[in-house]
């Protein structure tokens, strides 16, 4: 390293500081600007030898944003953001800065493990590959010859690798994949899905009036909305925000509303009442393009914004003045459908509702509205499962009325699993998901580990899930991965590469490399659709997009077009049973569900109890960041928000302990005493409270929520209601 | 080589709190993690109000590189330095860690680093705006509250941000003469 000195700065400084230096890609950029300036001697010089930037692609949430890692001598020495990435508006939030501890972490997995101890005790011994696969292997085949194929189920979520291993299950002949939507946004996937045959994207930059409700947009990350809703076109925007929090949306947001929890469906059924009995609406819009529309004018009129009032807490002038306000500035107003949406039983007809105002608006593909999504094709890689007999079909197959076949639901799988019928599940395959922090009622997920005879877990931590598994395969992170390209939709699709950075630390494996051993290991006609390297797999992917593999190069991403494209659904079918938006719902009537939205009013907070809500900060992801050394800096502890004067009323004092009691669990943790919150819930992070001694900064870091929720479920998309529950709240 | 006057524009209105800042700095600048050090952060401001009618504001802060430095003014070693586009600096092999720098500031903006034995503030990532990269803090914000530049070029973004708007700067009445520059 050489280091030419400025006057005063002296080398120990500059040693440190360099060893933060830019990469050599940007250098190259500056390079003439750069060599006069040291030519000068004015400033300092700083040698980049060995460090190099490496295109890529965040992993620390779903987003996954576009990276330029700064690596020097095999190390990561920073992760910037790629300023071309345009789905992320060229910007990296705290956790995915943060990504340097998920590969330099201690707490990783190292090699691959097999139990020693009690499921669950945390004793484990080392294993190598070899051994583990074998095992892993050998279980697999136990469990068919026993209870067939299906008696292993395949839990994962999201992620670049994840397709290689629901491959895997269908080639190995599990039906029973059980994935994280119903955890998620199942409901609102149905919701929308119904109404105009796709879940469209809101276009926030364009939006002049943007109603946000269940979507807390500053903290719960979405890219490009969390950004444009702040930067679009500067004071040009409206933004009325629901939420039992006082969150940093609400903060920024020109309206806030302290909605009563699970009434967003009176709030937005009375704005549709207002916008159809003042005649507000888009007749010509609703004519052309919907099905429904008089059969909504019969059916609203009972929604008044007076009766609204007495549901969710909003006066109906305000609902009334919104209701006016939204239409006028329509078609560019949104009623903003969120992502999450595992809150109430009643969450798919919501979601309906929401986006049957939009409908009734003419907010369709149109600017500033809802845009139906759009995707890059790339070459999709065949493979052939191979074909089992007497395999039956899913274990929660019958169970909610639009089950998603590759995600299935955590609920009613669970149970069923629980019951044992209608037949046996007893192993259990997972990759990178965790259930034990990310399901409601733990205590059920536990039942459900418990009576497995095998438990395989593939992840880079030793998290909960890999506490109570037999056999833990490290995997190695996103920084240490070459992963498939990967092709984003939206209202701004883009392809993405991540790109290795650094060789995978100790003897962690791409999840690809783990599936071709397992597959090799039980026939040769399951590794045929396996046989390939990533190279040749990207490689087949951009096969005919010679343009994109460039442009990965060049910039580590791709996109054709800035700017939205509007208008590309007019005069087109649509992917409904009309082929046009549905506000009347043929297929619900035909299946027994409301064919218009109905309310129906959520359970009543008992007297000297709290509801339970959940909501994110924008410095965790779900259960999987709460470990990592940067941001477990900034929410040290989880916290018990309860409102100021319920907490005088009960005498309790801010950051004292307090005990949460649910139906299910009781869980300790420290009280917030804040005005944030209404005074009939109570709100605490996700993330904390795990069980295993695995993870060095949560050790003596209470408050699990996945304890204490029980497992209410909607019943038409199979989403888990996770704000149906109530608990006490007491001194500890 | 012409001098330049490097300055820091902020809109806190379109901060969110989200602390990219925070955490891209920490890792850009190797700031001890879980000792509570930052070279910079965001403040919540008061809540202001009663449930169900509440405001809040969030205002990133830092070293505000002033132009008139009480924490060179104290420092007995000359270990504090500003260079000639003003920006202030630690020499870290000249500092003996009496803090005196740290009382001396009016924003609280230093902190003693174990690692390298010497106080340690925003340095506007030195190591990278040299090479015509901006602060690690500016890259990575979100929703682009900051701006960094050059007041002595009136056609740099921040120059043209002071025309336009009205600003303020912190604790004016310190006489510390804030190169960081709040739009109101």
């Amino acid at each position: 390293m050489t280091i030419a000195f400025s006057k005063k700065l002296s080398r120990r400084n500059f040693i440190l500081a360099s060893s933060c230096a830019i990469g050599a890609g940007s250098v190259a950029m500056m390079g003439h600007r750069y060599k006069a300036l040291a030519a000068s001697k004015e400033v300092f010089e700083l040698n980049d030898a060995g460090s190099r930037d490496v295109f890529t692609s965040c992993g620390m949430c779903v987003n996954k944003c576009g990276v330029i890692a700064r690596v020097r001598n095999g190390v990561i020495e920073k992760l910037d953001p790629n300023p071309n990435y345009i789905k992320s508006r060229g910007m990296l939030c705290a956790r995915g800065n943060a990504g340097l501890d998920t590969v330099y972490s201690p707490d990783r997995l190292k090699y691959p493990m097999i139990r020693t101890g009690e499921r669950g005790e945390g004793k484990f011994r080392r294993a190598s590959w070899e051994e583990a696969l074998d095992l892993v292997a050998d279980k697999l085949e136990g469990l068919a010859e026993k209870y067939t194929r299906a008696g292993t189920v395949f839990v994962s979520t999201e992620g670049f690798q994840e397709h290689f291993f629901t491959t895997f299950a269908e080639c190995y002949g599990s039906p029973n994949t059980l994935r994280h939507p119903t955890l998620c946004l199942a409901s609102n996937i149905q919701g929308f899905g119904a109404t105009y045959g796709t879940n469209p994207t809101p276009d926030v930059l364009n939006a002049d009036y943007l109603i946000m409700s269940g979507a807390n947009r500053s903290e719960a990350l979405v890219t490009p909305d969390s950004i444009d809703m702040i930067t679009g076109e500067g004071g040009k925007r409206k933004v009325v925000y629901l939420d039992p929090r006082f969150t940093k949306t609400a903060a920024k947001a020109d309206e806030w509303y302290a909605i009563k929890p699970g009434t967003d469906l009176a709030f937005i059924l009375a704005m549709t009442n207002v916008i159809v009995s003042e005649n507000l609406h888009n007749r010509k819009f609703v004519d052309d393009m919907a099905v429904g529309f008089d059969e909504l004018r019969e059916h609203i009129g009972r929604y008044t914004p007076e009766w609204a009032e007495g549901e969710c807490d909003i006066a109906a002038a305000d609902i009334r003045r919104i209701a006016r306000e939204f239409a006028a500035a329509a078609p560019r107003a949104v009623y903003y459908q969120g992502r999450r949406s595992s809150f109430f039983d009643n969450d798919t007809q919501m979601r309906r509702a929401m986006a049957i105002l939009n409908v009734i608006v003419g907010n369709w593909d149109t600017k500033g509205g809802m845009v139906p999504g759009s995707k890059i094709a790339l070459e999709k890689h065949d493979y052939l499962a191979p074909w089992y007999d007497g395999v039956p079909l899913r274990l929660d197959d019958g169970s909610a009325t639009y089950l998603s076949n590759k995600d299935g639901s955590w609920k009613y799988f669970r149970d069923r699993v629980l019951e044992g019928k209608p037949y046996p599940v007893k192993g259990m395959m997972v990759y990178k998901q965790n259930p034990l922090v990310s399901v409601a009622n733990r205590q059920k997920t536990l039942e459900m580990m418990k009576q497995m005879e095998f438990i395989c877990t593939i992840d880079i931590t030793m998290n909960d899930t890999a506490t109570y598994s037999d056999v833990i395969l490290p995997e190695a992170t996103y920084l240490e991965r070459q992963d498939p390209i990967e092709s984003q939709g939206g209202i701004l699709p883009v392809v993405t590469t991540r790109n290795k950075c650094i060789e995978p630390m100790y003897e962690a494996k791409p999840n690809l490399w783990i599936m071709q051993q397992l597959a090799k290991r039980l026939s040769d006609e399951i590794y045929a659709s396996f046989d390939f390297t990533m190279e040749e797999y990207r490689h087949h992917q951009l096969k005919k997009r010679p343009d994109i593999a460039k442009a990965l190069k060049k910039n580590g991403v791709f996109y054709e077009k800035t700017t939205p494209t509007y208008g590309t659904t007019t005069g087109k079918r649509l992917r409904t049973k009309s082929g046009k938006i549905e506000i009347y719902s043929e297929k619900y009537a035909e299946k027994g569900l409301d064919p218009l939205p109905v309310y129906t009013r959520p359970n009543t907070v008992p007297e000297g109890r709290y509801r339970m809500i959940l909501g994110r900060n924008a410095y965790m992801t779900h259960g999987t960041t709460a470990n990592n050394k940067y941001l477990q800096e900034l929410v040290p502890e989880n916290s018990l928000w309860l409102n100021i004067d319920e907490a005088r009323k009960r005498g309790l004092k801010n950051g004292q302990m307090v005990k949460v009691k649910s139906s299910l669990a009781t869980e300790h943790l420290r009280l917030f005493v804040t005005e944030k919150i209404r005074p009939d819930c109570v709100y605490m992070a996700h993330g904390f409270g795990v069980l295993t001694k695995g993870q060095r900064l949560l050790q003596g870091k209470p408050g699990s929520d996945a304890a204490l929720i029980e497992d209410n479920v909607e019943p038409i998309s199979g989403n888990i209601a996770m704000h149906q529950t109530f608990v006490k709240v007491d001194a500890a | 080589m012409k001098v330049k006057r490097f300055a820091m524009v902020l809109d806190s209105n379109k901060c969110i709190d989200c602390k990219a800042c925070t955490v891209a700095c920490k890792v850009e600048n190797n700031v001890p993690v879980e000792e509570g050090n930052y070279r910079n952060w965001v403040s919540e401001g008061a809540l202001r109000g009663k449930f169900p009618d509440l405001g809040q504001s969030f205002q990133p802060g830092q070293c505000m590189q002033c132009a008139n430095t009480p924490c060179d003014h104290v420092c007995p070693t000359g270990a504090t330095w500003v260079n000639k586009d003003g920006i202030v600096l630690v020499d870290d092999h000249k500092c003996i860690g009496c803090k005196y720098c740290m009382t001396a500031c009016p924003y609280n903006a230093r902190y003693y680093n174990e690692t390298t034995g010497a106080v340690d503030k925003c340095t506007f990532c030195v190591q990278r705006i040299y090479k015509g990269r901006q602060p690690a803090c500016v890259e990575t914000c979100p929703t682009k509250v900051r701006v960094f530049g050059d007041l002595n070029d009136p056609e740099s973004e921040v120059s043209k941000l002071l025309v336009k708007h009205a600003y303020r700067v912190e604790k004016p009445e310190m006489g510390t003469d804030p190169f960081l520059f709040y739009l109101i």
